[in-house]
């Protein structure tokens, strides 16, 4: 659905996007994610046609981009960062304005409006003035507009941001809702709501992609994951000495509790799991266990991990 | 032309759904009947060897509330998009360029033009309710009425560049001005140092004082018609290449 190959956008002499490239095949959702300033925008901002790139080339649905900008428009649902909307319109007569441009016919056009204020929840307050709207409303006229001519690709760009959460969690169900029959990229920074929705992830980080893999494998990969923590009433010296020939343990730091109690923190490759081995040894040896834990990474952490500055 | 037909009548929408369209067509009418009152003052206190439409649009009244339409009609049109962020919108669906500008253009000259309807019925007015014989032709008012659409166009597509340039809409306002300022200020350059200047036949060709004078006596000079067109059509191109910006800017 998106092919992107060494796309690159430079504003003077700031880098904003570096030769990035991925791919999102169709029904896919897809997290984009990136702290401030990484280039996520730019990128969909590029991907949309409102801004050329300075080198590189991506294709939308196998038109390029740039060559066949209106093509691609015409296959694509945007939303904009912050929904700039007209706010003297009201909203059905906005809707209406904006199936028009997208080319509509009258009678689809009257068809797909009361659909999409029937999915968006706007159905009844489609006489009010945008103005009057509160944020969260007019998130919701922003999506509908992206999706008023039913594009095969949507791309929205922090569709949650400055909602409160009962609006995030409408909008959240809704995107899930609408990934069964479209291919979705959302920009955001909000890591929970990617664990959420997206069967996908993307990171960017200086303009400069650092991860693009499910959450699942992400988290998997991790520096910390398959670290399991164990409390044993067992001598340290010979605890360590054991456990460090197990061949997954890298590592192991061992720390002094109350009564006799030790802690010990097994450092192990990624995607392994070595409880079971420690249970077994623990009553092989007969020492009492009375914790054992094997830690699961959060996507927060890889996202930290992976675009922290020191 | 279904694209530009949905853009435009969007754009007539917001001059003439809300106040603003009505106050600039009330503030127009009013200044034309002004203008009016005051050659009609003058034509009763001596004998004035001109006609009517002549010193109407010769007057000195025309000339400051005509000038001011401009900055006040077009301010709006890109200026907003571009504070509101709407332009990303509007140019991220599949619409061309041209289309954009030429529909905004096309509504902010509509509104224009309606304006005049006014001043027409003015002068018809004076026929229906006296037994004077008019003290104009129709050809003196249709060689005015054409002039002022001419000039119109052009200063119109001023203001489309201006709004086009900021997303202020008072430096809109301002930037457009000073251009219709500075344009005129061109037409008096042969009046301030003498018409035997070199570059003084330029000067005169594009006076747009000219022009009013030539036509509202009823002489319609085709050269004129193909200097508004012409330039009208450049002011457009570059407020496409504006809009455009972005697109190649380093």
């Amino acid at each position: 659905m998106i092919e992107i190959s060494n796309l690159s956008k430079s504003y003077g002499r700031l880098k904003a996007v570096d030769q990035i490239s991925f791919e999102v095949t169709r029904g896919e959702i897809v997290g984009f994610l990136g702290p401030n300033g990484a280039g996520k925008s730019t990128t969909l901002k590029m991907l949309t046609g409102f801004l050329p790139p300075t080198s590189g080339a991506a294709r939308i649905a196998g038109k390029d981009i740039f060559r066949e900008s209106l093509e691609v428009r015409k296959k694509i649902g945007y939303m904009p960062e912050n929904v700039p909307l007209y706010t003297d319109m009201r909203v059905k007569e906005y809707l209406r304005f904006r199936g028009g441009l997208k080319g509509l016919s009258r009678s689809r056009l009257r068809k797909r409006l009361s659909e999409v204020m029937e999915t968006c929840g706007l159905t009844h307050v489609r006489r009010k003035m945008i103005k009057t709207l509160s944020k969260g409303y007019r998130q919701r006229v922003g999506l509908a507009d992206a999706l008023i001519h039913e594009p095969d690709l949507l791309i929205l760009d922090e569709p949650t941001n400055g909602l409160d959460p009962n609006q995030i969690r409408a909008i959240r169900s809704l995107i899930k809702n609408l990934g069964e029959k479209h291919t979705i990229l959302i920009s955001t920074h909000i890591l929970s709501e990617v664990e959420m929705t997206c069967n996908k992830v993307v990171i960017i980080d200086e303009g400069k992609i650092k991860a693009a893999d499910t959450p699942e494998n992400l988290v998997g990969s991790m520096r910390t994951a398959g670290r399991v923590t164990v409390e044993l009433k067992a001598p340290k010296s010979e605890v360590e000495e054991i456990i460090l020939e197990f061949d997954e343990i890298t590592r192991v730091v061992g720390e002094s509790l109350q009564d006799d109690w030790n802690r010990f923190t097994l450092f192990a490759a990624p995607k392994t799991d070595t409880r079971l081995k420690i249970s077994n040894l623990a009553a092989e040896k007969k020492w009492p266990l009375r914790s054992l834990s094997r830690r699961i990474g959060t996507l927060e952490e890889v996202f930290i991990e992976l675009t922290r500055k020191d | 032309m279904r694209i530009f037909r949905i853009l435009y009548f969007k754009e007539l929408k917001s001059y003439f759904l809300s106040p603003f369209g009505w106050l600039i067509l009330c503030f127009a009418a009013l200044m034309q009947g002004f203008a009016l009152t005051a050659t009609f003052k003058q034509f009763s206190d001596n004998a004035v060897p001109e006609s009517l439409v002549f010193v109407t649009f010769t007057s000195p009244i025309f000339g400051i509330y005509f000038l001011f339409l401009f900055p006040v009609l077009t301010m709006r049109l890109f200026s907003e998009e571009n504070r509101s962020g709407t332009i990303e919108g509007l140019l991220t669906a599949p619409v061309r360029t041209w289309q954009v500008i030429l529909s905004k253009f096309s509504a902010a000259y509509t509104t224009f033009l309606s304006l005049w309807i006014v001043a027409v019925v003015h002068f018809y007015l004076f026929t229906i309710v006296t037994d004077v014989p008019p003290p104009f032709t129709n050809g003196e008012l249709a060689g005015a009425i054409t002039i002022i659409a001419l000039m119109g166009m052009l200063f119109t597509a001023f203001g489309c560049l201006a709004s086009a340039l900021t997303s202020s809409q008072i430096i809109a306002g301002v930037v457009c001005t000073a251009i219709l300022i500075f344009h005129i200020f061109l037409g008096f350059i042969p009046l301030l140092f003498g018409d035997q200047i070199p570059a003084a036949p330029f000067f005169e060709f594009i006076s747009s004082q000219n022009h009013l004078r030539e036509f509202s006596r009823g002489l319609i000079d085709s050269r004129a018609i193909v200097f508004y067109l012409s330039t009208s059509a450049f002011f457009l191109f570059l407020t496409f290449h504006l809009l455009d910006f972005r697109r190649w800017k380093p």
